[in-house]
């Protein structure tokens, strides 16, 4: 007993011992990220139509042409992208202006640095809509009062935006009773009536039109007809390391930005290769806008009214958020 | 005797079938979100013509195998140390039942945090809930050592890793199996999940895409892959398990009937 109590212990000194070892010779092999004059950037994305000018933009050399490879990966939504870009295995991330207005008021060190999405603007033809299945009773946003609403994510921007369409409408939010379920789920929920109204997006959104379903209010319209509804972000600590790579990714993804708003049908092309939308919806869908520069006033909107619905304390400072 | 398992097997299958495809046609279910079965293998035939899918079949599969390689050489080695040193056992047993329930899945925000999505965040889960599965089955093999086998050994002047070698071994390798047969079910499912929550690549990203863009027929046409999966891991399984026993009584006496 007393040789193999020996022998493991000496084992296990060993093991350690080359584990340092190992971990001393990787202390300084940073450098292989930039070679031959390109830095292979890691952005967190989600696999849905408003990512689609990094895609577009990576294909028109908008990001190789000062420099960039990106290198895309598709996060299953905000629980692995934020986390992922403080925690640095990601140098930048895609995630909707109220989740980082969050993160910001608790003093997570995200910073915006490029515009991701925004609202189309027009009543009823937004790319997310307050909706409900054919034949429902409900007609407009005051109608969910005492029903139950879909979100993808409670206390986030679905709910303080049916909260604005409702208080426009003449309602009272307080009586809204909020569920929350994946933007794939809604249709299906709808239709199956466990929820009588869903904020949701494309393409879940044309699935349910193409079910007869309507819009009964236009939620991120109603809070902004320029409302930014999504940017990219980075950490504080990356931004204050790498300030010339920022504002290279910067220029490339505004020019991705501006190129997508102008090109609907290569959107469309594009976004085939990184979803699997049947081509039956790929028609329907209503596109976002991609404006090149977020809109505070739209943000700062978006923040009051988070406050107003105790998503934070204080207002968060955009100073230190934008860009 | 086998053929007739096999096509009991098959019959039962096609009946399963044979329902997935009546219950939406009949209108049980609505059809938009519940494809009836030739829908599903429409998809399924797509998605055998797809390079990418290949490629995420490989990935989940790595991750599958290194999981479960990790884990069970580390369950095996941890099991045995355990069981042979008796302070160690008193040590760590409430420690092993305190950690061996909690959900892999739960650890998910850490395995983000240290490693994003990439591989290794995947095998951080395949291992977590894996290992458990092959060191409780070696603890308990290790208990059902005859205690006069142990005791002959001894006064034969067997050392500790002869004892190990000759008796300990050979009464811990059922149940060792046993744990290494669960241990890749297990594994095969924290892997797809992993995925399919981070967002890592392989299969159940994959479904996850599938689900986000309203590709119903593909959702499901993925989710038998990895069902399949299941089937196949099972019955290699248990293939290594008749072939690693195949001294063990419990595995001749099978034959034998």
């Amino acid at each position: 007993m007393r040789r193999l109590l020996i022998g493991l212990t000496a084992g296990a000194v060993l093991a350690a011992a080359t584990a340092c070892g190992s971990s001393d010779s990787s202390g300084s092999d940073d450098k292989d990220k930039a070679s031959g004059g390109t830095t292979t950037i890691k952005v967190g994305v989600i696999p849905i139509v408003d990512v689609a000018p990094m895609y577009l933009g990576e294909k028109k050399g908008f990001y190789s042409k000062r420099g960039i490879k990106l290198s895309l990966t598709s996060a299953q939504g905000g629980a692995a992208i934020v986390p992922g870009v403080v925690a640095d295995q990601f140098d930048f991330g895609f995630s909707n202006t109220t989740s980082l207005l969050i993160a910001r008021s608790k003093n997570v060190p995200v910073k915006a640095v490029a515009n991701g999405v925004a609202s189309t603007g027009k009543q009823k033809a937004d790319f997310a809509e307050l909706a409900v299945k054919k034949g429902s009773p409900l007609k407009s946003a005051k109608d969910v009062e005492g029903k139950k609403v879909a979100v993808n994510t409670l206390n986030n921007i679905c709910d303080t935006s049916v909260n604005e369409s409702v208080r426009k409408d003449g309602g009272d939010p307080s009586e809204v009773k909020f569920v929350e379920m994946p933007f794939d789920q809604m249709p299906a929920a709808l239709a199956g009536g466990q929820v009588d109204a869903a904020c949701v997006v494309e393409p879940a959104l044309a699935t349910i039109k193409s079910q007869g379903g309507t819009s009964i209010a236009s939620l991120f319209v109603d809070v902004s007809p320029d409302l930014t509804v999504a940017m990219y972000f980075t950490s504080e600590r990356y931004a204050q390391k790498n300030p010339g790579m920022v504002k290279k990714f910067q220029e490339a993804t505004a020019e991705s930005l501006e190129y997508a708003d102008s090109h609907p049908e290569e959107v469309r092309e594009i976004i085939t290769t990184y979803t699997k939308i049947p081509d039956t919806l790929l028609e329907q869908l209503t596109l976002p806008r991609w404006p090149a520069e977020p809109d505070r006033a739209s943000i700062e909107r978006l923040a009051e009214l988070g406050q107003q619905d105790g998503l934070f304390d204080k207002a968060p400072d955009l100073d230190k958020l934008l860009p | 005797m086998r053929g007739a398992n096999a096509l009991l097997g098959a019959s039962g299958l096609a009946a399963f079938l044979a329902l997935g495809e009546a219950v939406p046609r009949l209108g049980v279910v609505d059809e938009d979100y519940f494809p009836p079965t030739s829908r599903i293998a429409d998809a399924f035939a797509t998605e055998l013509a797809d390079e990418a899918f290949w490629t995420a079949l490989g990935d989940t599969l790595t991750g599958w195998a290194l999981g479960l390689v990790i884990a069970v050489t580390a369950g095996i080695l941890a099991g045995v140390l355990i069981s042979v040193t008796p302070y160690l056992r008193e040590a760590t047993a409430s420690t092993i039942e305190f950690l061996r329930p909690i959900p892999s899945v739960a650890l998910i925000p850490l395995a983000v945090l240290l490693y994003g999505t990439e591989l290794r965040s995947v095998l951080l889960l395949v291992v977590y809930a894996s290992f458990w599965q092959v060191l409780v089955q070696v603890m308990y093999g290790v208990q059902d050592v005859d205690p006069v086998a142990e005791e002959t050994a001894r006064s034969y002047g067997l050392g500790t890793w002869a004892r190990i070698r000759h008796v300990l071994w050979p009464t811990a390798l059922p149940y060792v199996m046993t744990g290494v047969r669960l241990a890749a079910a297990v594994a095969l499912i924290l892997a797809v999940t992993a995925e399919l929550v981070i967002g890592a690549p392989g299969l159940g990203a994959r479904i996850a895409v599938a689900q986000t863009s309203q590709a119903v027929p593909e959702m499901y046409a993925l989710v038998v892959v990895t069902g399949l999966l299941g089937l196949l891991i099972n019955v290699g399984a248990r293939t290594v398990e008749r072939r690693a026993l195949a001294w063990h009584q419990s595995v001749r006496g099978e034959v034998a009937v």
